[in-house]
């Protein structure tokens, strides 16, 4: 027997949109990395001296390190270790891409039920991203 | 004969000779608290990490788990990072992982949509809740309880029989309601299969519970995603492991914000993890027809088991 496609519209565009964005997110790491690590642009904190610190409660690393965190890296482009920062914050960001990606597909099926749960689940994704909850260290 | 005594002799032995040296390895952890930095330079601390992460990915794949499972016990235990980042990275490597497995799998029709934002939105508000119980405890609290956790899913693991197609006779009113059924080409069978679930409310209560574990922990939950969905909700085996990728995918991103928040994620410790997870997973994928997987997950148990034992006597100081 062939094998068929059991997969409805919405999901084939939310894999579709998963692909590329999760390649993406992979080759912004992987660039962010070694832009990083070989010294390509300046850093804001040394790798030696992240070293010397890691053992350390990420609260007290911050208090010694002023390394960015959550949304801070905005402020900071250009320097290696916040690039490698910038990718990984992308690659939190994908599901929600992803999600958002589906609500108006959900909409053009007239599927209130997943409309209303794809929308609830984009806030609470977009809830945490943005800090309103655990912000701050 | 000889045969049979040489498979038993590895099945036996060979999870009792890792998880036995994995014991007694002295803690990197430990020596860290005393001095820091000057042990071993920083790049040697990343080759290892690489490489240890590149070996976890590998048998992670052959064993059928989750590598953020094994991540952070192990990590924890051997390397001289504080637990909090090794939490936040153990989510990113978790992260990474679902979000590259999870475009095939729902092209395929493996994985549900409808199953997953179903389970995923009451699974990521207690993800959420966990991170942030967890980036808050005292470091000796988590450990114990880290161990604690990692002990009873090794349990978990050695006890679990699931089952590849489950025969569920009625669905419930609440997975009608939310239209959670389907249709997955099964290429052991060669054929379509149809699936419908039952016991929804029960899975979703589970589902709070996981997600708070996961994010607490920043384990991946894999291990425990898929029995419930098999066991509890009556998915067919592989339905069930897609769509805890999928899920997983949501959760993991829901905690992993509140790590990043936290300041409790460094790019020098999170990358090399996430691409030497990423690679053994994909060398681990093609050695999978190759090798005893059984053995290899005989040997995972025992090493989750050995590793929760480390944590939580670190737990206890000890």
């Amino acid at each position: 027997m062939k094998e068929a496609v059991h997969a409805d519209k919405v999901q084939l565009d939310y894999a579709a949109v998963l692909g590329v964005t999760s390649t993406v997110g992979m080759v912004l790491i992987a660039a962010g990395y070694i832009a990083y690590l070989c010294g390509l642009l300046p850093s804001a904190v040394s790798a030696e001296e992240v070293a010397r610190n890691w053992h350390l409660k990420a609260s007290e690393f911050h208090k010694v390190v002023h390394f960015p965190s959550g949304w801070e890296w905005t402020g900071f482009l250009g320097l290696g270790d916040i690039l490698s920062y910038a990718s990984i914050n992308y690659l939190a960001l994908v599901t929600v891409i992803c999600l958002a990606w589906i609500i108006p597909s959900f909409v053009r099926e007239k599927d209130r039920i997943y409309t209303v749960m794809t929308i609830l689940q984009v806030f609470v994704l977009v809830f945490a991203a943005a800090g309103v909850v655990g912000g701050g260290h | 004969m000889s045969s049979i005594v040489r498979d038993g002799a590895a099945r036996v032995l060979l999870p009792a000779v890792i998880s036995g040296m994995l014991f007694f390895l002295p803690s990197a952890a430990c020596a860290a608290q005393v001095q820091p930095a000057d042990q071993l330079a920083w790049w040697v601390w990343m080759l290892l990490l690489f490489v240890f992460t590149f070996l976890l990915g590998i048998i992670a794949v052959v064993a059928g788990v989750g590598g953020g499972v094994l991540f952070v016990p192990i990590v924890s235990s051997f390397f001289p990072f504080h637990i909090d980042f090794v939490r936040g990275a153990g989510l990113l490597v978790a992260l990474s992982g679902a979000l590259s497995a999870g475009s095939p799998l729902l092209k395929k029709g493996l994985a549900n949509l409808k199953l997953a934002l179903s389970m995923a939105l009451i699974g990521s508000i207690s993800s959420i809740a966990g991170a942030m119980v967890g980036l808050a405890m005292p470091e000796r609290i988590v450990q114990l309880l880290l161990g604690l956790t990692i002990m009873f899913i090794s349990f978990v693991m050695y006890r679990a029989k699931n089952s590849a197609y489950p025969q569920i006779d009625k669905p419930d009113t609440l997975s009608k309601m939310l239209r959670i059924y389907g249709v997955y080409y099964d290429e052991h069978l060669k054929k379509d299969v149809d699936w419908q679930i039952h016991r929804t409310p029960v899975g979703l209560f589970l589902f709070i519970g996981i997600g708070f574990m996961a994010g607490m922990f920043g384990l991946g939950a894999g291990f425990a995603n898929v029995p419930v969905f098999n066991l509890v909700l009556g998915a067919p085996l592989r339905v069930s492991v897609a769509t805890s990728v999928f899920v997983l995918s949501i959760n993991d991103t829901a905690a992993a914000w509140v790590y990043l928040h936290k300041g409790a994620v460094l790019p020098l410790i999170a990358v090399p993890s996430i691409a030497g997870m990423m690679l053994g997973t994909k060398i681990g994928a093609r050695l999978l027809t190759k090798v005893h997987t059984s053995v290899v997950r005989r040997v995972v148990i025992a090493l989750l088991a050995v590793a929760g034992l480390r944590a939580l006597l670190k737990g206890f100081g000890i």
